[in-house]
């Protein structure tokens, strides 16, 4: 098998991809026989893409170096360039791939993985078809890896998926959206359907309400460019959280086949209540930093970070009150948020069950009981708790939250594989099980694209602002507390 | 025994590397035979002023029961240890531990942040956010003396839901009761008195021995209150109870530590031809014609007392009332 990574000398591959592939070789995990070829614009030779390779391991890498591991990893590692916009573009790079799959003893089976800008995309795949890269002649096979964001809007989501699947047959590509990969995201689908307890709980007669949270504390760091045309809905909420909310609500799937699941996390995305007009107004808040303090150093607002316009009025927040229209989750109110410059970086999922009636020890309106919460801790310090109410010691009834909390570093040890690691491995073993099939892509754009049109039509009207340190805007909250409910701060 | 340490790990942090270095020492912990449950009831802030007796960073918490209080209220510890220096190039110094307690059977271990902040005061509250854990209770302890020094920081009073101090600490009475008393109506916070709670047998007495202090018993007579060297506030708080109760009546008379002072008593209260006195084993009310009234001191340690205060999330009104009264 060959991984040929489109990207090979980009950001991502220096620090998620190539430290993931050399886990994976750590662990014995990737095939005996394998090549992987990074693919760029510039030349660079085989010894300095692996120093390029080594650096990244090094500096990002859950594991440290391991000289005789390195080594093995290394020998695999190969660079080949590219031009996309020449005709024969791909030429040398498919000479290249002939004679390291023939030395290497390699069956031509190859990944592509698209690490590259969206808008390049198109012209890749066209390339790999018009250079014979696809499909595989002699029963080879090809799969594509392409990498969020998936389009800008539903319009060029639907062009990058068409163009793709002129291409590559459905069942080989894989759609990344790398939340998934996330141990505490898969242990979302075994907490609910491998526990009597939980499952019975999931529904409208038990759960008052969802939270779910994707804090980050950095700014826009380098990714001012992307991030000042797509914003906080579209970088964040159109895929990751609603890939969460539809594990989280999502049916139990009658097998654990990766499109079983898939149909049921697309009947998530078709069930949620569409959002327009004046409703967006109601449900959907969006903010914007300003100059604060994160961990008690000054940060400059959002405005003035590099690379950002200074009158952009991009979205670094965004708050929404979402609902569900199906018999399951009927009338119970899911609170989603994310923003740039917030405290701290975290990632939760809270199912806060419904209150216990106001008598017995409940009964006092100026002490009232915790209600039950079930917390979903995807990062960091991955795992989840309970909270519940219990007696204190001693002769008085008195009441106090407790948890029963668990933690995957200090129950199971180690660290838990990075989510590039499991994606990468699936890819390679062809489970399409935590990728987003194409309906799911544009089931979210769809639900996304009438709020994107009343943001856009709003202008500066309804954007807030929040200083970076502060859990968002004062609307925010808002959106929240005039439902007699708060944001669980993670 | 609640508070016995079984083991302690400590090492040396960064401001950025606070999680994941806890995180490093759970797992390393997980590694070990004994399995330790991660126990936290809730975040407790621990405020201490700076001290050039306490250079190295380990030491901030010395002097402290932390363990015990740990021990009996396993909580997220954060000590922070603040001065508000702008001039200062880095933010702060921090340090980790993890601290176990129980039989290897049933071993639970609670973590300790310690926290040496240089930051401008209005950045703080973007270093404790994320510090503290949001599923669970934040308290602060104040544990200096706030006569002496600054009035807590609004940061705090934004992020803790209880603020506990001891006023038996105050060096002036006038002065920490001009500093707690903005905090009465702050609707962000409850108060928690460690000596207010030392009070609560002496009330109990009263109110066995006289009845409630809204009724007959109460009315119209005379009230004299004395204490011994040191014990200012307890005085004092006795005073505002006394007030708040009897809106209508004459106001006690509070009066200094005098010489003839029985050397036992914590604080002495005559109300008409009952006495009462409050020392460190017992309340006893002596009335004419009748045999002395006790209740018993429980004999709870310093640690238990906080912990007992940190269990507690119901409003402690009656203490509220006291300190409107004291007004």
């Amino acid at each position: 098998m060959t991984i040929v990574i489109f990207g090979g000398a980009g950001d991502l591959a220096h620090r998620k991809l190539l430290p993931a592939l050399y886990n994976l070789h750590v662990d014995g995990l990737l095939p005996p026989r394998i090549a992987i070829v990074g693919v760029g614009r510039r030349p660079m030779t085989d010894e300095a893409y692996r120093a390029f390779a080594r650096d990244g391991v090094e500096k990002f890498s859950r594991r440290p170096i391991d000289a005789p591991a390195w080594e093995a990893f290394a020998a695999a590692l190969f660079f080949g360039i590219a031009d996309l916009d020449a005709p024969e573009g791909l030429a040398p790079l498919g000479a290249r791939l002939d004679i390291v799959e023939h030395e290497r003893g390699l069956n031509g089976d190859r990944i592509y993985y698209l690490a590259i800008p969206p808008t390049l995309f198109q012209p890749t795949v066209k390339q790999l078809a018009r250079s014979r890269f696809v499909p595989p002649s002699d029963g080879r096979r090809a799969r594509v890896i392409v990498e969020k964001p998936i389009g800008h809007d539903l319009a060029s989501a639907r062009a990058i998926n068409e163009a793709i699947a002129e291409v590559f047959d459905e069942r080989e590509i894989y759609r990344i959206d790398h939340y998934l990969g996330k141990e505490t995201v898969q242990n979302i689908l075994v907490m609910r359907f491998a526990n009597s307890i939980f499952e019975p709980l999931f529904n409208q007669k038990y759960v008052d309400h969802v939270q779910i949270t994707v804090a980050e504390e950095e700014g826009v760091g380098t990714r001012a460019g992307y991030y000042d045309e797509a914003g906080a809905l579209r970088d964040m909420v159109q895929n990751h959280i609603l890939q969460l909310l539809a594990m989280v609500a999502m049916e139990p799937p009658h097998s654990l086949d990766a499109d079983v699941i898939r149909d049921e996390r697309l009947e998530v995305l078709q069930s949620l209540r569409r959002l327009e007009g004046e409703d967006v107004d109601a449900n959907v808040v969006r903010a914007q930093y300003t100059a604060g303090f994160i961990a008690g150093k000054a940060v400059p607002g959002y405005r003035e970070e590099k690379g950002v316009k200074p009158a952009s009025r991009t979205e670094t927040y965004v708050a929404l009150r979402v609902c569900i229209d199906n018999w399951r989750w009927a009338g119970v109110p899911f609170f989603l948020r994310t923003g740039k410059r917030l405290p701290k970086r975290a990632s939760e999922i809270s199912v806060h069950l419904k209150e216990v009636p106001p008598i017995l020890f409940n009964a006092d309106p100026s002490a009232r009981l915790d209600p039950s919460v079930l917390s979903i801790r995807i990062q960091p310090d991955e795992g989840f708790s309970l909270g519940i109410n219990s007696k204190v010691p001693g002769p008085n009834v008195q009441v106090y939250p407790v948890k029963m909390d668990f933690h995957y570093g200090s129950t199971f040890g180690g660290t838990s594989p990075e989510a590039y690691e499991r994606l990468l491995l699936d890819v390679i073993a062809g489970d399409a099980t935590l990728f987003m099939r194409r309906d799911a892509v544009e089931a979210a754009w769809q639900w996304v694209k009438p709020i994107l049109e009343r943001l856009e039509e709003r202008g500066d009207k309804g954007l807030a602002t929040y200083p970076a340190g502060e859990w968002g805007p004062e609307a925010g909250e808002q959106l929240i507390e005039s439902t007699g409910r708060r944001w669980l701060a993670p | 025994m609640a508070g016995a340490v079984a083991t302690r790990t400590w090492r040396e942090s960064a401001p950025d590397a606070i999680e994941s270095d806890l995180a490093a020492l759970w797992r390393e912990l997980g590694h070990g035979e004994v399995k330790i449950a991660r126990a936290v009831m809730s975040n407790l802030i621990v405020v201490r002023a700076p001290s050039d007796q306490r250079p190295a960073l380990a030491n901030v918490i010395a002097g402290l029961p932390l363990d015990e209080v740990g021990a009996r209220h396993p909580s997220r510890t954060i000590v922070l240890e603040h001065c508000n220096r702008k001039a200062l190039d880095t933010p702060f110094a921090a340090g980790v531990g993890i601290v176990t307690f129980g039989p290897p059977a049933s071993r639970y271990g609670v973590e300790q942040i310690v926290v040496r902040s240089a930051c401008p005061e209005s950045s703080l509250l973007s270093m404790l956010r994320r510090l503290v854990r949001g599923d669970v209770p934040t308290s602060v302890w104040w544990t200096e003396d706030l006569s002496d020094g600054p009035p807590p920081f609004d940061p705090l009073l934004t992020i803790g839901r209880q603020i506990l101090y001891d006023s038996r600490q105050w060096s002036d009475v006038a002065r920490g009761l001009a500093t707690i008393l903005p905090l009465v109506d702050d609707p962000r916070v409850d108060l928690a008195d460690l000596n207010w709670r030392r009070l609560a047998p002496l009330r109990r007495a009263l109110v066995h021995a006289r009845g409630p202090l809204k009724g007959d018993g109460w009315r119209g007579v005379a009230i004299e209150v004395d204490h011994a060297p040191g014990e200012a506030a307890i005085a004092s708080l006795l005073t505002g109870w006394l007030r708040a109760e009897r809106p209508g009546d004459p106001p006690p008379v509070a009066t200094a530590a005098s010489t003839q002072h029985d050397q036992q008593a914590i604080v002495t209260v005559k109300i008409a031809d009952t006495t009462a006195t409050l020392t460190a084993h017992a309340a006893e009310v002596a009335i004419p014609s009748a045999p002395p009234l006790v209740v018993a001191v429980p004999q709870e340690s310093y640690a238990d007392a906080i912990a007992a205060e940190l269990r507690s999330l119901s409003p402690e009104v009656t203490l509220l009332a006291a300190m409107r009264a004291l007004a």
